[in-house]
This record gives C-alpha cells, structure tokens and sequence, in this order.
C-alpha cells in the first residue's frame, strides 16, 4: 500500500497540485498530435514510464506511445520537455557505469527511488499517467470501454448486473 | 423569438452567472413577469456539443482563468456547474443550519446559525425538487440501482449502517417535464448527453426565455458593478463576446458567479464611497470560504463490479450524517458512490509503481466512494484580489487561502476507516483512502447570510446589508456548510429570494 510512504505520499499529491492539473489540461490539446512523434521514441523514457505505470499484459509499443505523447504534451514547453528529457541523465548519475536503461530491474528501481524528489520526477509521472491512462490499448487491456452515448450507455448493458454480493443486499 | 432589452432600460433585473443560482433565480423572476438580463461568462453548448471525453469537455467548458491557490471546479458556460455536478440532491439537516447552537465550542471557527426559520428552508427544499426532478420525491421512483451502489448498499448494511438510498438524485429516474430517463452512460460530470441530469442550460433558460422577460447574454464577462449617487446598485459593466465593454443598466442586480467570481466582482467594484468594495462595510466578502470535507476510497473487490457502468454517482448512505462528538469531531457527512475513469483511478491513488497500478489492473474489479461533511467556516479561508496581477480581461487574480480545520482531518480519517470496513466486509482485497488530489470542492461562503450586519454580507434571503437593491444567489450565501452537497440548497435559497425580491418590488421597496 502506498499509504505506508507518507513522505513520498505528500510529495507527489503536491506534484498534482501545482502541475497536474494544468498539465490535464495542456495534455488535453496536445495529446491528440501525438503520433508524429511516436516513431522517435525514447527507450530509456518508454522503460521509466513502464516501471512508474507496471502493466505486465502492455506491450512496449504502448509505453512508447506513452512518451511520445508527453513529449508532444510539453512541445512548445521548453521548460517542461527539458524537464522530461533531462530524466535519463538524472537516473544515469544514479547507476555506477552510468547507464540506466541497460541496468537491472532492481537497480533501476533503487536508481528511481533516489530520484523521486527531484523536479523531473514528478513531471515525468504525471505526464506519463495522462498519456497512459487516456491511451486506447491500455484501456482496452484493464477492461475500460470509454465513451457509452453511442451504445446509449448501460441501460441495457449490465450496469446494474452484479450477482455475486450477499443475499441480505439483494 | 427571444426578448432583447435596451442597455439603458434601468427596469431590468440583472443576473449575473446562469448557473445553479443564476438561472434558478432568473427564471423565477421572469415567469412572475420581472425583466431580467442574464449576464454569462461561457459559451452557450447545446447537447450535440457533449461528448465522453472529459479533458475535452474541460476545455468546452471549464473555468480556466487565473488563479492563485487550490483548484476549484468552476464552469465557464451557459448552465455553470450544473453542466459539470453529478447531481446528488440531499438535503441539509435542521441541527446543521443551526451550527453555532449545536457545534458550540469547537474551537478556530467563526459559526453562525443561519438566519432563516428550517421549517421555511423546508418548503422551498420542496419546490427544489419538484423543479429539478430528485429522484425519490414528488412521486418519482428512486434512482436505480447500479453496480457501484450495490456494493456500497451492501457493504454498509454488513457493518449496520441503515438509511442508503438511491434516491435523491437529479438524474430523472423516469422521464419527466420533457427530459428522459437515465440512460447510465456515465460521464455525469462531462454534461449529461442526453439531459436526464438537471442543468439550467436545458430548464431554467430555456423556460425563461419563453416567458418573453428574459434575455441571455453569453460570452459577456463581468468586470464590475456600478452605483449611483445614493450608493444604490445601477448597472453592470461587462466585456462581450467581440470585446466591447459594455454597461447594462439595472433596478437590482443579482450575484451568482460561484463564490469566486463573486467575490471578485463584489471587490473589484470598489469605489471612494464604498472602499473595500461592494456590500463589504463588514469586511466579510471573501471570508469563510468553505470547500467542505472531501474524502475518497477505492477498493479492489473479489469479483467484477464494473463501476464505470452508470451514473457516477448513484446514491447515498446518511448514517454518519448526525452530529454525534463520541466520534471525535463536530458536525458529520455523506458516503455517496463514485466511479472513476482510469486516469483519475492513478492520481487519485497517487504515487507511482505497483502498488499504484494495480488498482488499474483490477480496473473491472474497483468499487469507490466519495466522503463529503461538514467544513466550518476559519477566519483565516478567505478569498482576496492579488495586488498586483491581472489577468487577460484586466481583472485582479482571485487569491484563495484555505486550509483543512482540524475537525475536517479528524472527520475525514474517521470516514477513511468505515468506508475501509464497508468494503473489507465484502471481501475487498485491496483498499486506498484518503484526502485525494484537490480535482474539485464544493465552493461555499464569502457573502453569508447572518441576522447580524457585523457577521455576514447578506440577509436571510440574500439582500446585501449594505445595499437593498444588491443580492448573492449562489452558495456564497451559505453560512455553514452542512455534509449536504450544496446545488439542491442553493436553489431552494434562489426560489425563495425570487420570490422576496417579487414582494419587495409589489410593495414598491425596490
């Protein structure tokens, strides 16, 4: 549970305070121009956003579509994808070898977790949540059909279908 | 087809914001025969214009301006926040219109009992919910009864909780006044496609406008509020939709921005006669800002649940509604179902690795709840014009301080921990609660009502003290605010001043 971090807890509650929001926002106009970016994406940045966001059933293709999208969400940002771009040095300094990205799993964590209070670091996670959590594919894996009006919701699809509560509820 | 008045007619009432409070009052006015120009910030969507897409129907119509300090859920189009609110319709309850008499003693906070009779509050509760369509009442069925709400129903009855419903919503649970039945397609807080949920975009207005009293100005931003020699409200100035600035003439002027704007409005109206802005000789405007207690909690269930199916919101256990001290806290406050869309599943969750993910992984398995109670009013929340910054329209930046009081920490951890029993005692294998990122707040006080000048902005029904032909209709006029989510009170309160401000005109006060 991560209620057992509290430190870390308020930091990043704080990150969506200042950033978060407004990054929802800039996310929601940019994200769609997106694709163009999708062919130059960044392995170290796809790995990162896969250990913040873990979905074993995601293919890579899907974390690489993630960092394309938050590049494009800070284009026109410099501050901001200089921010973002800036995390493979920051977590190289972290590895002895100073290669992140070619380090184990659990070095890589060590390395994130050292990291995590740096500026980049929250920036980094709130850009990757949006674009992974508004991606298609990803939607589609953990069963989050979006949009209903076009199949006039869930009247008649199962929004009231639960069958297994107990017999006093029912 | 629609009226259009003279901007020099000084027989219009002006209402500015077209919101819960705006639009409720503005229709009142206008089927009693009472001209009234409705000035609005946003744009005017129709319902082709809603999509299920919330970042994209942020953009339409979310209230982006600056500003400094936590974020608000203001709305920034024709309807206000009624386009964006689930639709939960308690009501408060008589010990907490009487906060000070009930609560008395508890430290930091500056309460008051509201002065109006309940029993009064009472009968335009039921006008409210007649206009709005709260399911439940005025013969209606209640809501029905989606996934989401079952286990919450369940969950409680199994730790002895007793009054849940899925009542109460303004969602029409049967097609009613020209509006359907819901159609659970979720996305409640993106506007209701179809309309079955209760905005003025789709009632008040558009029944007003066919009174031939009333006419809606969009895209008009207000800027100020002018008085003339005798101190009197006379018109409002306002930059519109091609960026002219205009004046609109007025015989009364009222107030229903959503506590932010109005505060700006009321302060930014300053002049050398009344210095620290209108209605203010008290120095209240902007204090006793109130949010209300939030809380949330997401469990992972040990079956599917499906949450995203249907109303997002969809009823309510009252239980801990009471005021009951044993608990270690004053006042009490409301469970109501809540579902999420996967992003706000994570930042809701907050942090980063598996133990945030798989709440996503269990995405079909997730039940949740909101927690909303009592906030009592603090000295030190309060809403200020920045000095120095403007914003594009040249207006000062609304400054917002505000801090949790500890018996909303207090409140909160309390429901944490019964909303953690009513999921574990269905089996929840996975449970988060706690404060949330600050996404939205239910914006109250800034001009409360008080029988007292020296300890409020208004009168009973919402009369400046200071200038008779000045009125608040929106949740600014809240003096203390309950658990109940506001929208139902603040048109209850708007039908009530509509009515008055129609007596004070017949008997030539105004």
């Amino acid at each position: 549970m991560n209620n057992n971090n509290t430190s870390r807890r308020h930091f990043l509650v704080a990150a969506i305070t200042v950033s978060g929001l407004a990054t929802a926002t800039l996310a929601s106009s940019l994200f769609r121009e997106s694709a163009a970016w999708a062919k130059d994406a960044d392995k170290p940045l796809s790995r990162l956003a896969r250990l913040l966001f873990p979905h074993g059933a995601l293919p890579n293709s899907v974390y690489d579509d993630v960092v394309a999208g938050a590049l494009a969400m800070t284009a026109g940002n410099p501050a901001a994808s200089d921010l973002l771009l800036s995390a493979e040095k920051a977590l190289n300094a972290q590895v002895v070898g100073g290669d992140w990205y070619a380090a184990d799993e659990q070095t890589q964590l060590a390395a994130m977790n050292a990291v995590q209070d740096e500026a980049f670091f929250p920036a980094a996670r709130n850009l990757f949540m949006f674009a992974l959590y508004t991606h298609k594919e990803c939607w589609k894996t953990i069963g989050y059909p979006g949009s209903s009006r076009e199949y006039g919701g869930y009247l008649e699809r199962g929004f009231d279908d639960i069958d297994w509560l107990p017999e006093t509820a029912r | 087809m629609t009226r259009v008045f003279d901007q020099t007619d000084s027989s219009v009432v002006v209402v500015i914001g077209s919101g819960a409070g705006g639009g409720t009052v503005a229709n009142e006015l206008a089927q009693k025969g009472i001209d009234v120009v409705c000035l609005e910030a946003g744009k005017r969507l129709t319902l082709a214009d809603v999509v299920n897409d919330p970042p994209t129907m942020d953009e339409r119509m979310g209230w982006h301006d600056e500003r400094d300090g936590k974020p608000v859920w203001l709305c920034k189009t024709v309807g206000g926040t009624t386009m964006r609110w689930s639709g939960v319709s308690p009501r408060f309850e008589k010990h907490e219109t009487q906060a000070l008499s009930t609560y008395d003693g508890l430290e930091d906070t500056c309460l008051i009992d509201w002065p109006l009779r309940f029993e009064e509050l009472e009968h335009y509760y039921d006008l409210a919910e007649d206009k709005m369509g709260v399911s439940g009442t005025h013969g209606t069925p209640a809501s029905a009864e989606n996934n989401n709400y079952k286990v919450l129903k369940a969950g409680a009855q199994q730790i002895g909780y007793s009054r849940i419903t899925s009542g109460r919503m303004s969602i029409n649970s049967v097609a009613r006044h020209g509006r359907p039945a819901c159609r659970q397609i979720g996305f409640c807080n993106s506007g209701c496609a179809i309309g079955a949920k209760w905005s003025t975009l789709y009632t008040e207005i558009p029944a007003a406008e066919k009174t031939r009293h009333f006419e809606l100005r969009s895209e008009c931003m207000v800027m100020a509020i002018n008085h003339d020699k005798a101190g009197r409200v006379s018109g409002v100035v306002y930059n519109d939709a091609s960026g002219t600035m205009r004046e609109q003439k007025a015989r009364a002027v009222c107030v229903a921005g959503n506590v932010v704007e109005t505060t700006r409005i009321l302060l930014n109206s300053a002049t050398s006669k009344y210095p620290t802005g209108l209605a203010n000789s008290s120095d209240q405007v902007g204090r006793n800002y109130m949010r209300h207690m939030f809380g949330f909690a997401l469990a992972i269930m040990p079956k599917p649940v499906n949450f995203h199916r249907g109303a997002r919101q969809s009823g309510l256990v009252y239980d801990e509604q009471e005021h009951n001290p044993k608990r270690g806290f004053a006042g009490g406050y409301l469970f109501e179902t809540l579902s999420l869309d996967p992003l706000n599943v994570a930042a809701f969750v907050g942090g980063w690795g598996p133990d945030t993910s798989q709440y996503n992984d269990s995405y079909t398995h997730l039940a949740g709840l909101f927690l909303v109670g009592e906030d009592p009013p603090q000295a030190g929340n309060r809403i200020r014009l920045h000095p120095d910054r403007k914003d594009h329209n040249g207006l000062p930046v609304p400054v917002l301080n505000y801090t949790d009081h500890a018996n909303t920490v207090a409140m909160r951890e309390h429901g944490v921990t019964r909303a953690r029993a009513i999921y574990e005692s269905l089996g929840a294998v996975e449970f988060w609660g706690g404060e949330g990122p600050p996404v939205g707040c239910h914006n109250m006080g800034v001009a409360r009502m008080s029988a007292n000048p020296e300890d409020g902005v208004t009168n009973g029904w919402g009369q400046t003290h200071d200038i008779d032909n000045l009125f608040v209709s929106d949740g600014s006029v809240i003096p203390t605010s309950g658990a109940a989510n506001p929208t139902l009170t603040i048109v209850a309160l708007a039908i009530r001043q509509a009515d008055y401000i129609a007596e004070q005109m017949t008997m030539r006060n105004l």
